[in-house]
């Protein structure tokens, strides 16, 4: 594992074995957060020299930085299956097999828009850069659920980015403090819990806002309609997804002015005197990055349709239902090029890095994506609240209360992660069994309210 | 306190140092917190009388047994053994026969610990740590095996959570208060290690109690009763089996790779002996536990308690009341890490390795037995947990925390003293208290 990164993690490694020593390094200055660090672990180094014999010259920047967009990914196998993806649509395979080929093309270029958003960085210094990172980290979940929801898949929106929150805390945490643990069995692992510390206190106000719509189910009694009660339900969540953006806003502020020193993941002076040439230039120009982000957005888009589209008649075909595939396996590839970046980290006695990327995701999704999922259907008109269903809900809640409890004292060991990983299992398990058929297309939870189903049936029997 | 027996004085002011680590005695035998709490319960027997017996063979008989029988405080209520057996084949008044089972089971419980330790020291550490784990909560087993073999799932799932309720919140709750009134000037330590693994999986298993109660709940109106119950069935025996490996993994953590978190002070061990007896032992309890098993709804009645006050409430002060005292001497002594390794570690071992156990022996029994603890039950457990990991997030302790928890459990005990629900359905508690399932033999 440890054998494919990079020389200048290995030349880090070495040369600076304290891993909670702080200073401004030289990451900050970048804008870079432990989320790129970590997903830059998957890259590898161009090899110009057949581009060099190009004669002409703009034909040789042009395939310069094709090489380096296009193969400066160890993921870069996969880029094959997104044209196979779009030939499908048109030679009309089956849906099942269109909508795992999307899922395995996209999973390149979430790796490709966070390579990008760094080389950005370059050009528009460490605050705007740090922005532009902090906000396209998790951009394949974000256009995933704008396009479920423009499609009016309210569910699979919810589903997904919920899924996103518990496969960054429990599977890619999991994962990385066992490995790391089994691989570090003899010394002992520290991180930094301040850091750790922020992400809990905004995951557990984001599982307020999400824990209040659902109780408002609850409390109606008979009387009060259905109507009333999804009224109040969407008045609140849209209410609070704009307190939960001032949160992000301020969390982004705390993260990149006021203490950014809790953020820097790891003091590197030593390493930079070696590496400063292959570190600090950016590989591609300004507007080639942008043009490139441009047009990397707009291929996820495309395939994130295709997902959306296909995803029911996968479900129908693969016989799993809908809520699995969108809570367990659309982000265990939204999250792949973190989950292996986080792991060679954890291998590496770097757990900072592995929390910085599994932690912050987690509060990504949750603060930024969620809400403004929300606020956008708004705009659009869709009735999205913040009720995700009571199953849900407290798969959450437990998943935030154990993550918390197992980053309380600042060490670890591979108890820690197994558990965590076995609890992400028995939450997979359980979505796996659920059979419990989801009608309306809008909505999770509706069907689900003891108040509503009380009314349904009343009407039922009024209407016979 | 001072009825404490002589070793236990000899480690006390020999070895001040409550978080002393070194290579200790206790792990090379494969002793944990639970045995030594235990074994504060033992004296030391008198073999001068024994010395007189001329015959050899009977010579070493009596003082087997003597070390057996009478090597505990508690031996006075081995009375209470045949009695029961005697008052079941006269036919006395099942109340009876239930109250005198459950005094006899107090000292069985001790004596299988002891037992255990004693063959530990037969088969070296490793096996014994094993021996010693798995043994430890030995009463607690045989009753959910029986109690399933008699078809009482609700008693079974009562008496599981009842145990791990006493664990954290009365024996761990009486420890830190006498703990701390004991010693109110000085300061209070324990390590937190050891703690927290303890809290992790036991917040593990409350999401395999919750996962199947959520389910029954997000159940639309449409859903059929048995689909449900299916899917809760499906959920609850994947889970028992990640549970379990959960707790090998924990077991590989606490005797191997991790040992030095939870080694325990150095104590010097009085002992020997033949272990064969720990068989007989063990049947005796089971044979003992048939008695008051059967007699359990009777008992319930004729004193006027609920099913599920006596399986919470008074089944687990009984099946604990060896390990309670011990780990309140040790309080009193100020080494707070063997009170908390015996209240944690005997909840953290009933909740993920006997509840699964049970529902698996279940799943081969054909019984349908799932983690759905109804809500109440479950809360409880959920409130107990996050109570305790936050009473000990600091490693100190003072009489307040101990007090807190006490109380705490105070409330639950009231709570289901209260609750006057009838339980109708012979199997599963959740089902006749699911809105869901109420509303679909409402319509039908």
């Amino acid at each position: 594992m440890a054998g494919i990164v990079p020389e200048q993690w290995s030349a880090a490694e070495n040369g600076n074995a304290n891993v909670t020593a702080k200073g401004s390094s030289r990451e900050l200055r970048h804008g870079r957060t432990a989320h790129n660090m970590s997903s830059s672990s998957l890259r590898k180094k161009s090899d110009l020299r057949v581009i060099q014999k190009v004669p002409c010259k703009g034909l040789k920047d042009f395939l310069s930085n094709l090489q380096e967009v296009v193969l400066g990914t160890k993921l870069a196998i996969l880029f094959p299956a997104i044209p196979v993806a779009i030939i499908g649509t048109y030679c009309g395979f089956s849906q099942p097999w269109i909508f795992g080929l999307s899922l395995l093309g996209l999973t390149p270029l979430a790796e490709r828009v966070s390579f990008l958003t760094e080389q950005l960085a370059f050009y528009t210094g460490p605050t705007l850069g740090g922005l532009l990172n902090a906000t396209c980290g998790n951009a394949t979940e974000l256009i995933i659920a704008i396009l479920a929801l423009t499609n009016h898949k309210v569910a699979v929106v919810k589903y997904s980015l919920l899924g996103s929150i518990l496969s960054n805390l429990l599977l890619v945490l999991g994962t990385s403090l066992f490995c790391g643990g089994i691989a570090n069995l003899q010394r002992e692992q520290r991180f930094d819990r301040k850091q750790a510390d922020v992400n809990f206190f905004l995951l557990l106000m984001g599982l307020l806002c999400h824990l209040l719509p659902l109780l408002f189910g609850y409390v109606g009694n008979e009387e009060t309609s259905a109507a009333l009660i999804s009224d109040m339900t969407l008045n609140l969540s849209r209410a609070s997804s704009i307190i939960m953006l001032i949160g992000y806003i301020a969390y982004l502020v705390f993260q990149l002015w006021t203490h950014r020193q809790l953020f820097d993941a790891q003091d590197q002076e030593d390493e930079y005197d070696d590496n400063v040439a292959d570190e600090e230039t950016a590989v591609i120009s300004f507007w080639s990055g942008f043009a490139w982000l441009v047009g990397m957005t707009l291929v996820i888009a495309l395939l994130s349709e295709y997902v959306v589209a296909t995803i029911e008649d996968a479900s129908e075909s693969w016989g799993l239902s809908v809520s699995f595939i969108s809570i367990i396996l659309l982000p265990i590839v939204g999250n792949a090029a973190e989950h292996a970046g986080a792991i060679i980290f954890a291998f590496k006695n770097k757990l900072d890095i592995s929390l910085g990327v599994a932690l912050g995701s987690a509060t990504q999704i949750g603060l930024f994506v969620v809400p403004l999922t929300i606020i956008v259907a708004w705009i659009l008109g869709i009735n999205m609240d913040l009720n995700f269903s009571l199953l849900e809900t407290g798969s959450l809640a437990l998943s935030i209360i154990i993550t918390a409890f197992t980053l309380q004292d600042g060490t670890s060991h591979y108890m820690k992660g197994l558990v965590l990983l076995l609890c992400y299992f028995i939450i997979a398990i359980c979505f796996f069994v659920d059979k419990i058929p989801q009608k309306q297309p809008n909505a999770i939870h509706m069907g689900i309210q003891p108040m509503n189903n009380i009314i349904t049936w009343g009407k039922g029997v009024f209407s016979s | 306190m001072g009825s404490i027996t002589e070793p236990w004085s000899i480690a006390e002011n020999g070895n001040a140092n409550a978080t002393a680590k070194g290579s200790s005695r206790e792990l090379r035998h494969g002793r944990t917190a639970h045995n030594m709490s235990s074994s504060s319960l033992r004296k030391k027997s008198d073999l001068r009388m024994i010395q007189k017996v001329p015959c050899k063979t009977l010579k070493k008989i009596l003082s087997n047994f003597q070390e057996v029988i009478l090597g505990t405080k508690l031996t006075v209520l081995f009375l209470a053994v045949p009695l029961s057996i005697i008052a079941n084949s006269y036919h006395y008044g099942r109340p009876w026969i239930f109250g005198l089972s459950l005094i006899g089971l107090t000292p069985l419980a001790e004596r299988v610990s002891f037992l255990t330790e004693q063959l530990a020291f037969y088969t070296g550490p490793t096996v014994g740590g094993l021996l010693n784990a798995t043994c430890g909560n030995a009463t607690e087993l045989i009753i959910a095996i029986l109690a399933l073999a008699n078809n009482k799932v609700a008693v079974v799932k009562y008496s599981l959570l009842g145990s791990i309720l006493s664990n954290l919140l009365l024996v761990l709750g009486t420890s830190l208060f006498c703990g701390g009134i004991a010693n109110i000037r000085r300061e209070q330590r324990f390590d937190r290690k050891q703690a927290d693994v303890n809290f992790f999986l036991l917040l593990m298993g409350l999401l395999c109690h919750l996962l199947p109660l959520f389910l029954t709940y997000s159940a639309t109106a449409e859903t059929s009763t048995s689909l449900i119950n299916k899917m809760s069935l499906t959920l609850s025996r994947a889970s028992s089996i990640v549970m379990l490996i959960a707790y090998i993994a924990y077991l590989i953590f606490q005797l191997w790779t991790h040992r030095q978190l939870f080694e325990e002070q150095e104590v010097p061990k009085s002992c020997m002996f033949d272990s064969d007896r720990i068989l007989e032992r063990i049947c005796l309890a089971r044979w003992d536990d048939t008695r008051h098993r059967i007699a359990i709804r009777d008992a319930s009645d004729s004193w006027g308690l609920s099913v599920s006050f006596i399986s919470v409430i008074l089944l687990p002060i009984v099946g604990n009341a060896a390990e309670h005292a011990g780990a309140i001497i040790f309080a009193f002594k100020n080494k707070l890490d063997i009170s908390l390794g015996v209240a944690l570690g005997s909840a953290t071992q009933i909740s993920l390795f006997v509840v699964p156990l049970s529902v698996i022996v279940a799943w081969i029994m054909g019984i349908k037995m799932d983690l759905n603890f109804n809500i109440l039950e479950t809360s409880s457990l959920a409130v107990a947990i996050i109570i305790t990991a936050f009473t000990l997030q600091d490693g100190t302790s003072h009489y307040m925390k101990g007090l807190v928890l006490f109380l705490c459990y105070v409330i639950i005990a009231a709570c289901f003293f209260v609750d006057q629900i009838p339980q109708k359905q012979p199997n599963g508690m959740g089902v006749g208290l699911q809105p869901k399932n109420n509303l679909g033999v409402f319509s039908a």
